[in-house]
């Protein structure tokens, strides 16, 4: 049975992430979970509402003048971004994410190789 | 034996405590709010679109009709952009006077702001005093610019209208009024002990989570964040400005901010008047190319534009990024969740301010 009062809010929403500012945030975010800008988008509009989206640009930004500023681990996973700025994962997910990509660092495997492994297991857990 | 369920509760598009149209969306488990989320899209503009390939005679009006209540510092932050692209000077007499309409601008918003406030919390006695004063600044700025909204009085290289002195005489027994009107209500709100019932930790905002949604404005100053454009502005440097902030961050400390920041304003407006030079009221100029990131205060914090013009002085590209954007997402995603009482998330979400026209430009 069709719900009358629920909108279809995703084009909406996509307008939202197409504008200028956010297009750049966008990209930037999908660049750093080496995922496509569509696919990406399709995440975005399923996992936040309007108002997420409205100020994802500022979120983004914000996060990068201060957020995740004391383990470079966390900052390139986007640990705080992704649970705290902009909460697409939840923290329990990414804490499991977090241990794997340090114990693997602590294994021998180079940081910045853990890192995108890690990043890549994110995407993972992001896709519908 | 009691149940308790997880309901989902909308809260408009249309509610008779909401300014503009919105759907708030409450999960709640009894009368505690778990989590809550924001559908918009009832009035959408497009007003960017809009601008964009028009000159900027057009766009300056269209700027101001973003927002009917804060007109004046969309009217101001745009022609400062123009001005800082294409090189012009604004003069001393100008400067003090755009200081004096957008600080008129900003005692009407904050008056609006707490009577909605008010009425949402059923104080209607309150709530329709403060309305009847927020008259009276409208008043003043009709007096200055011959209109009470979307003035345009800011324009390239100066202001409009100059204020005489008759205008000035009257504007100073206006302010003198209106401070006595405000610090009566301003008591009343303040030791009110209904008022306090369903203000005082009510709706709060940590300063983390403000920081995290970049809330702006006197919603992120109630939260004890120092953040205020008006100080990089340079005719505000000039008056020593600097911005009030509170740390209770709840509903009441909202509202007492703004009567505080009236009461600020006023000064504001008496010291440029007092110091008001003489001079012309335009320097002249004309608009050409070049990219700018103009950003001004408004009543809700901080408003800012980016704007790219041609040589003619044509929009080519704008992007605006309004206060109510970070504040209504401050309030949704952090001061509902954990409201004990259904019957408060109305007032908390009024508490914010949200503008929803300039959230949906």
């Amino acid at each position: 049975m069709a719900i009358y009062q629920e909108k279809d809010l995703r084009e909406l929403k996509y307008h939202i992430l197409t504008s200028a500012r956010h297009d750049r945030a966008v990209r930037d975010l999908a660049g750093m979970l080496g995922m496509g800008v569509q696919p990406f988008r399709r995440i975005l509009i399923e996992r936040l509402d309007m108002q997420y989206l409205e100020n994802l640009a500022g979120r983004y930004e914000q996060w990068e003048a201060r957020g995740d500023r004391e383990d470079p681990l966390d900052r390139a996973l986007g640990r705080e971004l992704f649970t705290s700025y902009l909460p697409m994962v939840e923290p329990s997910g990414m804490e499991q994410i977090r241990a794997e990509a340090r114990a693997s660092v602590e294994a021998g495997t180079p940081p910045s190789e853990a890192a995108a492994r890690a990043r890549g297991r994110l995407a993972e857990v992001l896709r519908p | 034996m009691k149940r308790v369920v997880d309901v989902s509760i909308p809260l408009g598009p249309v509610h008779p405590c909401w300014k503009e149209p919105a759907r708030v969306k409450c999960e709640t488990r009894g009368e505690k709010v778990l989590s809550a989320e924001v559908e918009l899209g009832y009035m959408k503009k497009g007003i960017e679109r809009i601008m964009r390939g028009r000159p900027w005679q057009e766009v300056m009006f269209l700027a101001e009709r973003v927002c009917g209540i804060c007109s004046v510092i969309h009217n101001m932050v745009f022609i400062e952009g123009m001005e800082a692209v294409s090189g012009i000077t604004v003069p001393d007499r100008a400067a003090y006077l755009r200081v004096v309409m957008n600080e008129l601008d900003r005692i009407q918003s904050h008056l609006l702001a707490n009577f909605s406030y008010c009425y949402t919390i059923e104080h209607e006695t309150l709530a329709m005093y403060l309305l009847n004063t927020r008259e009276r600044a409208m008043d003043c700025m009709e007096r200055i610019a011959g209109v009470r909204v979307n003035k345009a009085y800011m324009i390239p290289g100066g202001v409009r209208f100059d204020l005489r002195d008759t205008d000035r005489a009257l504007l100073l027994a206006d302010l003198a009024h209106l401070e006595d009107s405000v610090h009566r209500y301003g008591r009343m709100f303040d030791t009110g002990p209904l008022i306090a019932t369903r203000s005082k930790g009510v709706g709060i905002l940590m300063q983390e989570q403000a920081r995290i949604a970049r809330a702006v404005g006197p919603t992120a100053r109630a939260s004890g964040i120092a953040e205020d454009v008006r100080l990089t502005h340079p005719t505000y440097r000039k008056l020593a400005f600097t911005p009030i902030v509170r740390t209770e961050g709840d509903n009441h400390a909202r509202i007492m901010l703004r009567f505080d920041e009236i009461f600020q304003s006023l000064g504001l407006i008496r010291q440029c008047l007092h110091d008001l030079p003489a001079g012309p009221i335009r320097g002249g100029g004309t608009c050409g190319a070049g990219e700018t990131v103009s950003r001004g205060e408004a009543p809700r914090g901080e408003l800012s534009y980016f704007i790219r013009s041609d040589e003619y002085g044509r929009i080519l590209d704008i992007a605006i990024r309004t206060p109510s954007i970070p504040n209504i997402d401050a309030c949704t995603h952090h001061m509902l969740p954990g409201v004990t009482s259904l019957a408060d998330v109305t007032s908390v979400f009024v508490s914010a301010d949200p503008c929803i026209a300039c959230n949906e430009r």
